[in-house]
């Protein structure tokens, strides 16, 4: 083939992009950089998909027209960084060709170089062993073979495959991708679209999903990220990295047929990091189980095992720990009293029963003015035995702990950044013991932010804070952190609390009484309530909570 | 100005011109990325490309109670979505920080100060 057309560049976009998407969980398993997030081929297949439409939508013979379409379109849909960078290839490579109607082999390699020459001016600091360079390398090959051939299909062919070997070459390059055993997931991406324009100029079919070599790096991406969650050997659940393929035999087919996503299915009942990939022919397979025979005796009923591999994960990682393992370390280790767990800090014993009576798992009960420390949030998360956990705060000063336990504890926890008691009671209410943790923590988050604060307290000195002039002695009523009033009355100071945070929508008032306060002047407040905001619901608690008499919470 | 992280064996404190380093370098890796700017356009000179030694000029860290905000002042390369490129700025500087320093934040703002357009 000695050039190429808008027509056909149309089509070998269309064919990149559908190998791209078909490959696209894979790209996405690979990705470790940047940042480790598993998104890349998402993204870059959404920025490709895109370019292809735009260009499919507005495809003609002029070549630089059909190539303006394309890097419209990548530069409309770009997603991620890998996106970015991909639009930016394209838009060298369409404004180097913009005014051909048609190229050859040389322009065409060219247009390529010119893209990746785009694409570097945009970033300050290239990093190579990234996408980057694959399209870089291949580049430079492209333009050396154009210049002893004039075929163009010979010259994409040179493309593809210095794009691969540049891709192999990553690791190298990047520490980080060395570290976990896997090429740039960016750069594979690259790959998936330069074969699909090959397949398209040959006019070949490409298989609809690839099983080559990549299990074994989907399964080094796999142990990467599950590696991250252990700290101590014991937290390992399923001990046994197996790994098997399956040989499919007709007759056991007969009686069970094979169907990709029913087999993952059925497998992952035995544990978890389940990888599946399978042809007409094999099913490869990757779990960590605590039963290896039982997932290897379900494959056998499609056919006969080949190729097994069991490793002793517990073994190994004591090995990278270096502890030294003994059976009473498990011994120690609490049982397992709440696998999710809400781990929750508060002043005062009433306080803390109520937290506990609408579902924490534990309560730390900070003194005076002692704040919890990392450690004892550690320790309340250890004490309580979770698997998975999440910790709330009630108070600002305490945020920062709690996000550090939640980083050391080892196990999957998040903070629900919650500042009051009345914000930690409602976000302990929209707790769902069937979410994901960040799912959880996001709904609870939102469910503290529909509650109203009040809070009234002992001023220590005189002062001025906000504009209120203080006295010692006095009591300052807090309004969601502002102050808003400083009287030597407690019940002036209550009132004017009620006054500034109560409106005719807020449907429930909730009052905690402290341990300074007798019940009786507590009804009072009820009554008083009652009586001025009848559209309230009035609730009261005695939290027992020792420097605020009052604590209270509208919603 | 500082940001204090307490643990068992007592405190660490990390100036925020080292935190407006680390996340400046963060950032000029970031792809779309050309540059770090000032902050005082006018004052400095229009979108002048800051030197790695006067990144803090470019990056301002906000304590506001016992959060931290990080305010950045980036040059984008023309022809990339800024928009994404942000985006991606801000999820590297985050998870750059938590990686390197331990240290949650709570908001990343971006502040586009210019278009860099090369003669390609």
């Amino acid at each position: 083939m000695k050039s190429i057309d808008g027509l056909k560049f149309a089509e070998m976009i269309k064919m990149g992009a559908h190998h791209l998407y078909q490959n696209a969980d894979y790209v996405d398993s690979l990705n470790v950089f940047p940042v480790p997030d598993g998104d890349t081929g998402t993204n870059m297949n959404l920025s490709m998909s895109s370019g292809a439409k735009e260009t499919e939508e507005n495809a003609v013979a002029h070549l630089g027209q059909t190539a303006h379409a394309l890097s419209k379109g990548l530069l409309m849909g770009a997603r991620g960084n890998s996106g970015v960078i991909l639009s930016q290839l394209f838009r060298g490579f369409g404004k180097s060709i913009e005014n051909e109607a048609t190229v050859d082999g040389v322009k065409f390699a060219a247009a390529l170089k010119y893209g990746v020459e785009t694409a570097y001016k945009a970033v300050m600091k290239p990093v190579e062993g990234t996408i980057l360079t694959v399209a870089k390398d291949a580049a430079n090959v492209g333009v050396e073979k154009a210049a002893t051939t004039d075929d163009i299909i010979a010259v994409m062919e040179a493309v593809v495959e210095e794009s691969k070997a540049s891709l192999e070459r990553t690791p190298d390059l990047l520490a980080v991708l060395k570290e976990v055993g896997v090429v740039d997931s960016g750069g594979q991406g690259l790959v998936y679209v330069y074969e699909g324009f090959l397949a398209c100029l040959k006019g070949e079919e490409l298989p609809e999903r690839t099983i080559v070599g990549s299990m074994d790096d989907l399964v080094n991406a796999e142990h990467h990220r599950s590696v991250q969650g252990f700290m101590n050997t014991e937290d390992i659940e399923f001990g046994y990295c197996t790994e098997f393929m399956v040989k499919f035999e007709a007759d056991k087919l007969a009686t069970n047929p094979y169907d990709e996503s029913d087999f993952r299915q059925g497998l992952s009942q035995f544990g978890d990091s389940l990888l599946v990939i399978s042809d007409e022919e094999v099913a490869k397979v990757h779990i960590h189980t605590e039963e290896p025979g039982d997932a290897m005796n379900y494959g056998q009923k499609f056919g006969s095992l080949i190729k097994i591999k069991i490793e002793n994960m517990r073994e190994q990682h004591m090995e990278i720990v270096g502890e030294n393992y003994s059976t009473e370390n498990t011994a120690q280790k609490p049982a397992v009293k709440h696998p999710y767990a809400v781990v929750t800090v508060a002043m005062g014993s009433g306080i803390a029963n109520l937290l506990r009576s609408v579902g924490a798992s534990a309560v730390i009960e900070g003194g005076q003015t002692m704040n919890p420390s990392t450690e004892d949030i550690v320790k309340a998360i250890q004490e309580v035995g979770a698997e998975r956990v999440l910790i709330l705060p009630n108070n600002k000063n305490i945020i920062m702990a709690a996000e550090q336990a939640a980083e050391v504890v080892g196990i999957e926890a998040a903070v629900v950044p919650t500042k009051t008691v009345p914000e930690g009671l409602a976000a302990i209410l929209a707790f769902n013991p069937e979410a994901e943790v960040t799912a959880n923590a996001d709904a609870m988050k939102e469910a503290a932010s529909f509650v109203k604060t009040g809070q009234v307290t002992h001023a220590v000195r005189d002062t001025s804070i906000d504009g209120v002039e203080i006295k010692k002695d006095d009591f300052m009523g807090i309004a969601g952190g502002k102050i808003i009033i400083s009287t030597p009355s407690l019940d002036e100071a209550m009132k004017a609390l009620l006054a500034s945070l109560v409106n005719e929508d807020d449907e429930i008032v909730t009052i905690l009484y402290g341990e300074d306060v007798s019940t009786e002047d507590a009804s009072t407040m009820v009554d008083y309530v009652e009586n001025n905001f009848s559209h309230t619901e009035v609730e009261l608690y005695d939290g027992k909570q020792p420097l605020y008499p009052y604590i209270i919470s509208v919603e | 100005m500082s940001i204090e992280v307490k643990n068992e064996y007592g405190k660490i404190d990390i100036t925020n011109d080292v935190i407006a380093q680390v996340v400046g370098e963060a950032a000029i890796e970031c792809y779309g990325i050309v540059g770090m700017a000032s902050r005082h356009q006018i004052r400095d000179g229009l979108t002048e490309i800051l030197r790695k030694e006067s990144f803090s000029r470019g990056v301002i860290v906000r304590n506001v109670g016992d959060d931290t905000h990080i305010d950045m002042y980036v040059i984008v390369g023309y022809g990339t979505k800024i928009s994404e490129v942000a985006y991606q700025v801000q999820s590297k500087v985050k998870y750059t920080l938590k990686k390197i320093v331990g240290m949650p934040v709570k908001s990343v703002n971006i502040f586009v100060q210019g278009v860099r357009v090369t003669n390609l």
